[in-house]
């Protein structure tokens, strides 16, 4: 049986915890909003760099290296995007079931099966495991920029061009609300033309007689480099977004059931408080009565 | 309607705006587009932006650096890497990192082309940046 003042220390420690997660709500929920802001920012451009490519392939049939091929893939590199720092919910551990049960499942297929961990829970998870990435790239969240995510890009471009690797996937958590984020692995090397995205794009107004300054061939091979750069971007930009609302949820939740908790600690409290007021007058006046 | 689009991967610049005239830094040097223009793709090089709004006689000026102009009979694409008004830009950095770059041009020792060339575009960069001053 605690004493009074046992539970007098636990409620004061909920409440610290309380005024601690509730801080760290505020903190995620603003810097969602940022997160949110850079997405809506970036989608135009992402959706000009697809027009621009499906007027290319329109007008000419143009081959290229990165454009799908339709080969098996024999050598697979997966770049796994997670956090930081925990304390958000399932957003981690989502991402780590995913790749554990890919890795096992697909491992034994290919001749070669790479990993690039974003973010220093994931890296952390898989050191223990003895799984250890060819790179890691930690503090993404804190300073996400254009120009980070291009020397990612030109990184993973340069192994897939020296064919150390022929398919290049990402996994990472897709922003879909505050409250929900989706695991997703995406392919994003080669780039497949035929994909959704490129055809619905298609409405063009061009013809063939499209005036191009360089080559076509020699803007193709730009404008994929850039492409996967943006897209690079794009799913890191995801990634942040979908981190910040994890923690925010999972950051409420832990304000609510503090409070339930003090709530709960509070009813003992007062329960062991009267109780023992109650015992004391019945000693008094017990006392009381022997004298008499 | 003849419209200017000049978006960057951080912000957009323009959305839909009417224009008379666009002047671009292209592949092989400035190009003039007027309404009406024959259907052109290409790439940009870093330089200035220049345009005028429909019924305006003033040029609105921005730096852009690498990236790609698409004309089409409504209008302009312009998708660049970065771009800048004037008066977004820091002109006391952009002098700072332009002597940093020279300096760093004068000492590189082994002659790795790729490298100069990324020095000599970051230089390129800052000038164009500086060109807008006072303007």
């Amino acid at each position: 049986m605690p004493s009074l003042k046992d539970i007098r220390n636990r409620i004061g420690s909920v409440k610290n915890t309380q005024k601690i997660t509730k801080a760290m709500k505020m903190v995620s929920a603003a810097k969602l909003k940022r997160a949110q802001d850079r997405i809506t920012h970036l989608r135009p451009y992402a959706l000009g760099l697809l027009g621009v490519i499906a007027d290319i392939a329109v007008t000419k049939r143009v081959v290229h290296p990165l454009l799908s091929s339709g080969k098996d893939p024999k050598k697979i590199l997966t770049v796994v995007v997670t956090s930081d720092r925990g304390l958000c919910g399932g957003f981690n551990s989502s991402v780590i079931r995913e790749i554990e049960k890919r890795y096992a499942a697909e491992k034994s297929q290919y001749e070669v099966y790479d990993f690039i961990f974003v973010g220093r829970k994931v890296a952390n998870y898989f050191e223990n495991k003895k799984i250890f990435g060819i790179d890691k790239i930690l503090h993404v969240a804190k300073d996400i920029s254009y120009g980070l995510s291009n020397e990612i890009a030109e990184k993973l471009m340069a192994a897939y061009q020296h064919g150390e690797y022929d398919e290049i996937r990402l996994t990472y958590n897709e922003f879909k609300s505050a409250i929900q984020q989706n695991v997703i692995t995406e392919k994003l090397l080669p780039v497949d033309v035929n994909e959704s995205g490129f055809v619905k794009t298609n409405s063009s107004q061009f013809s063939e007689d499209l005036i191009f300054e360089p080559e076509p061939t020699e803007i193709i091979d730009e404008l994929l480099n850039k492409h996967f750069a943006v897209q690079i971007y794009r799913i890191l930009s995801e990634s942040v977004a979908a981190e910040h609302g994890a923690r925010m949820t999972a950051m409420e939740n832990a304000t609510n059931n503090a409070g339930d908790m003090i709530r709960s600690m509070t009813l003992t409290y007062n329960k062991l408080r009267q109780a023992a007021i109650t015992k004391e007058l019945i000693e008094i006046s017990s006392g009381a009565e022997a004298l008499n | 309607m003849f419209t200017l689009n000049v978006v960057t991967p951080e912000k957009v610049l323009a959305h839909r705006v009417e224009v008379e005239e666009v002047i671009v830094p292209g592949f092989r040097g400035e190009l003039n587009l007027l309404p009406g223009h024959a259907p052109i793709m290409t790439t940009l090089s870093e330089g200035v932006l220049r345009y005028r709004l429909k019924g305006e006689s003033k040029q609105i000026k921005a730096a852009i650096s690498w990236g790609y102009c698409e004309v089409s009979p409504s209008g302009i694409d312009i998708l660049a890497e970065t771009a800048e008004f004037p008066e977004q830009i820091d002109f006391a950095r952009v002098e700072e990192s332009l002597k940093k770059v020279e300096k760093e041009l004068d000492h590189i020792s082994d002659l790795d082309p790729e490298l100069i060339e990324k020095y000599q575009r970051k230089a390129k960069r800052a000038r164009v940046r500086l060109s807008l001053k006072d303007k």
